[in-house]
């Protein structure tokens, strides 16, 4: 069985290449463009990850993370934080909302399957 | 001298070095007996010795310290530890080791005598005697012992231990995952997983964790690219990772190939090798400044054995490193800061500076002489090089008291432990520099001055107790510079100079008459005198009424001075205040008459002209009113009695000295200014003379007499008549 | 319903664990078990139904052994399904459970 990745960005072209790669490597992949977009294609479907970026239009990646934590249905799902190296705050904000992953950007496709399979295999 | 010869000078002299370090080292060990450093240090002097004695077929040598490095070769590998027993074997070890040079020195084919042969068995057998209840000690090597059973080989695998924390799963970290990730760099070989704290019954959660893995791992990866797989769990996880053993050889190699030209951090050199990451040196460094916090009292442990009891590194590699890390400072200490020279050819170039010295300054004069006025230019370029010639050959032969200093540790604590007290010695200002020749000298007063504060100054712990202070009596031995001089202080915490008692001895001994009107400083001051002890029993240390006077004698035959303070019931301080040099000294050059006179620079305050309108001169009770001061005053042509007073003086000046907290005036007919001074000892004809130490060649080739500052003071002080009625002063025109 | 209780005679319960083991069904799992571990002498638990099972099942797993060894139960896994395999090997705890693992032919190599 697939495993099932979602990607929470406001770029459609980084959500393209996230999502060609994950499809590549066997995962499934959701995508949405932003906090509140993801909460609401939050359906208690099984998810096994969540990539999200920071800085989004409408709900920005730690107000999401920090909600979806309080979804029973994805309270326990690992997520994974897209963040700049020069935002360290943020990275340290999202860990305490509960993302302990994290990326930096700007990132290439390995790197990306490389930190998403040290939490789930396809 | 031949070779041989030679080369067994060099070994006495660096086996006597060994010796002393290895003194301090186990000194130091009694206060703190963990540090690896020191340990290391002691093994390195018994090696060392072993080492070259073989070289010389020293086999006495050879055999005793032989066994006194294994002993320190064990307790370096914490295979047996060290206590204030063994400090004492090893003090013992190392004044043998010393006698026993000395006998292979002084008689190469003599057989050891008995005595000595048997004071080496002894002592073997207490180094080793123990030995055999101790070894069985922790021998921690790096198997990895896990409750409920199990071992995991390290040979050729990478030991991972992951003990994951509560919230895991709730954070959405799954240990599954990072191990199936790990199989992607790697052969899982053995994995070892266990509950052992999960709780029963109602009280284990099942969305907390509380699963640790320990796993053998066979990879080509490095320890970074291994860390890296369990980034995201760090908060979640406690993760150490051990090398496989089989790195340990090219952790090893990497390690001596580091390059040696400066010294770095411990951790910073396993990081480099790979043996580390730089977590793991952080994590270590937390939990060692944690330690800290928590128990101030408790010394830190050394960053290396936190790293290998936290299964990060093995225990060789650390040796390898601090091994290394002590080579490099060696290295660069031989290299960069030291040269064996023979003293002696240091005496003859200083020798040859105090010529060339005289030589510039008849250069000078001969210059100036014949009015050469370009030749004027380059002789005063020269003059400048030659000073600093002069200032550099010196101080060649300066050297810090520090080394003096600490040989009074062992003193301290022979001494206290005979006298049943309690004592500790507090060094402070050891980097002081001096005159090589000046601390030889000074080595012998300064011991009995010591042992005096030792057996007089410190009281019985029970003594001190009754007298609200601490049990354990200081000592504390301070050095540093003043207008050119050393001051050095030996001051304890003790009991104090009675002067009742000390009045009784002298009246007693006819050194003061009943009606003296003696300053409490004059009092204390008699302990100098010959014959005078206040110790109502005499012991062996010291106090027998002879000493201190030869104590007095002999720094003032360094041309310095001794003083005493002493409170009653609080202390005693006695300050020795020395020249730094014995050789050469910045003059300054006054004349009377014809008569030519050195002052050394450093005690010449300042020049004033006599009848000056800042000076008021008292002719008849022979002071000066300096500015509202009392400064008595001296001439020094009436001194030395080689010109009858002439009423048409020309202008007088007066110099105005100073030596410690005394001052003074030198009445002079001229000041020629500075000079510098090589000195020439008095013949033995002279050297009653009072008022002159020494005596100086100008270029013109006459002589100079260099004053003795501090006796002069004296006696320009009992010129004064007393008291001096300060308000009486008339002023004459 | 995760928990299907197939049989129980003479102190003998069969228990069946279906759907996912995981950390978002171990507290029910752990709820519907623990009755059990009151009353039964001799506990037998199918996993042939779990499709996917991950640490926190793992662990659910270890304690019920645990609880059942100190309360004198006699506890065994059976009709391991593919996904429990896997991890029990991951780990290297089959000999832990001991129970005879029995793999099937149609499953993919692993």
């Amino acid at each position: 069985m697939a495993k099932t990745i979602m990607i929470v960005d406001d770029s459609a072209s980084i959500r393209q290449v996230v999502g060609i790669a994950l499809k590549g490597a066997g995962y499934d992949v959701i995508e949405a463009c932003d906090g509140r977009d993801a909460l609401n294609k939050l359906t208690g479907q099984k998810i096994n990850l969540i990539i999200t970026d920071v800085n989004m239009p409408n709900m920005d990646g730690i107000t999401f993370v920090t909600e979806a934590k309080k979804l029973p249905a994805y309270k326990f799902t690992p997520m994974m934080m897209l963040t700049t190296e020069a935002a360290d705050d943020k990275k340290q904000a999202g860990k305490a909302a509960g993302a302990k992953a994290w990326l930096t950007k700007p990132f290439q496709a390995p790197t990306l399957l490389d930190a998403v399979s040290k939490l789930v295999l396809p | 001298m031949s070779e041989l010869d030679a080369a067994l000078t060099v070994f006495a002299q660096e086996a006597e070095e060994l010796l002393t370090d290895m003194e301090d080292a186990l000194l130091s060990l009694e206060t703190k007996p963990d540090d690896s450093e020191t340990i290391n240090s002691l093994f390195r002097a018994m090696h060392t010795i072993k080492g070259s004695s073989g070289l010389f077929g020293f086999n006495a040598i050879v055999g005793f310290t032989h066994e006194a490095e294994s002993v320190l070769d064990k307790v370096r590998n914490g295979e047996r530890g060290i206590d204030a027993e063994l400090i004492s074997v090893l003090l013992d070890s190392k004044d043998h080791t010393a006698k026993l040079i000395e006998h292979c020195l002084t008689q190469k084919e003599a057989a050891l005598p008995a005595s000595l042969a048997a004071d080496g068995e002894r002592l073997i057998r207490q180094l080793t005697g123990r030995q055999t209840t101790d070894m069985q000690q922790s021998d921690d090597s790096v198997q990895l012992e896990i409750e409920g059973g199990g071992e995991i080989s390290v040979d050729d695998n990478w030991l991972i231990s992951l003990e994951f924390q509560k919230d895991a799963f709730r954070n959405g970290m799954d240990p599954l995952s990072f191990i199936r990730y790990l199989r992607t760099l790697g052969e899982i070989k053995q994995i070892l997983t266990v509950a052992s704290e999960m709780p029963v019954d109602d009280d284990m959660d099942p969305e907390s964790c509380y699963l640790h893995f320990k796993i053998a791992f066979q990879s080509d990866a490095n320890k970074q690219t291994i860390e890296a797989v369990f980034d995201f769990a760090s908060d979640d996880c406690d993760i150490k990772i051990l090398p496989p053993n089989s790195k340990l050889e090219e952790y090893l190699n990497l390690l001596n190939a580091q390059d040696d030209n400066h010294v770095k951090r411990l951790g910073d050199m396993l990081v480099q090798v790979g043996a580390l990451t730089q977590n793991d040196v952080n994590h270590a460094l937390q939990s060692q400044q944690a330690n800290v916090d928590a128990e101030q009292e408790a010394p830190s442990k050394p960053l290396g054995e936190i790293l290998v009891e936290q299964h990060v590194v093995q225990q060789p590699l650390v040796d390898q490193a601090l091994k290394k890390q002590e080579q490099t400072k060696q290295k660069l200490a031989s290299e960069a800061n030291y040269i064996r020279v023979d003293a002696s050819k240091l005496g003859h170039l200083i020798n040859l500076v105090g010529e060339l010295v005289i030589s510039s300054a008849a250069m000078n004069l001969i210059v100036e002489r014949h009015g050469l006025s370009d030749a004027g230019d380059v002789a005063a370029s020269m003059n400048a090089l030659v000073s600093s010639i002069r200032d550099t050959a010196l101080e060649l032969r300066m050297v810090q008291i520090g080394e003096t200093f600490s040989r009074f540790k062992r003193v301290v604590r022979d001494v206290s432990k005979e006298l049943n007290k309690d004592i500790e010695l507090y060094i402070s200002g050891g980097e002081t520099e001096l005159d090589k020749t000046v601390v030889e000298k000074i080595n012998d007063p300064l011991t009995h001055l010591i042992r005096n504060a030792l057996d007089h100054g410190i009281e019985s712990p029970a003594q001190r107790v009754a007298a609200g202070k601490p049990a354990q009596g200081t000592v504390q031995l301070n050095a540093y510079h003043e207008s050119g001089h050393i001051v050095i202080q030996i001051a304890d915490d003790g009991a104090g100079l009675n002067s009742e008692k000390i009045l009784d001895k002298a009246l007693a001994n006819g050194l003061i008459k009943p009606d003296h009107d003696l300053s409490q400083q004059e009092i204390h001051n008699l302990i100098f005198a010959a014959g005078l002890s206040t110790k109502d029993q005499a012991t062996n240390l010291s106090g027998r009424g002879v000493g201190m006077d030869v104590v007095k004698k002999n720094i003032e035959a360094l041309r310095g001075s001794v003083e005493i303070d002493s409170i009653e019931g609080e202390g005693t301080t006695i300050s020795i205040r020395l020249p730094l040099t014995l050789a050469i000294i910045d003059g300054f050059m006054v004349g009377t008459g014809q008569d030519r006179y050195i002052i050394p620079l450093s005690m010449v305050d300042e020049c004033i002209e006599m009848n000056a309108n800042e000076c008021e001169i008292d002719e008849i009770q022979h002071y000066i009113n300096l500015r509202g001061q009392v400064l008595p005053y001296l001439r020094l042509g009436d001194y030395f009695h080689n010109q009858i007073a002439d009423s048409n003086r020309k202008r007088e000046s007066v110099v105005v000295v100073k030596f410690g907290q005394t001052k003074a005036g030198f009445v002079v007919d001229e000041l020629h200014g500075e000079h510098q001074t090589v000195i020439k000892p008095l013949g033995k004809v002279f050297e009653r003379l009072n008022g002159i130490t020494g005596a100086t060649v100008l270029g013109d080739g006459n002589v100079a007499l260099i004053l003795d500052v501090q006796g002069l003071i004296q006696a320009a002080i009992k010129n004064k008549s007393r008291p001096a009625p300060f308000l009486t002063s008339q002023r004459i025109q | 319903m995760a928990i299907q209780l197939k049989q129980q005679k003479k102190g003998v319960t069969q228990l069946a664990i279906q759907g996912e083991l995981t950390i978002y069904s171990v507290l029910e799992h752990k709820q519907a078990l623990s009755q059990y571990l009151s009353s039964a002498k001799d506990i037998q638990i199918d996993l042939a139904d779990v499709t996917e099972i991950d640490s926190a099942g793992l662990q659910l797993l270890m304690f019920l052994k645990q609880e059942a060894v100190s309360r004198d139960i006699s506890f065994s896994l059976s009709q391991h399904s593919e996904a429990v395999v896997e991890v029990l090997e991951l780990l290297n705890l089959s000999k832990h459970f001991g129970d005879p693992i029995v793999i099937s032919a149609d499953w993919k190599s692993s």
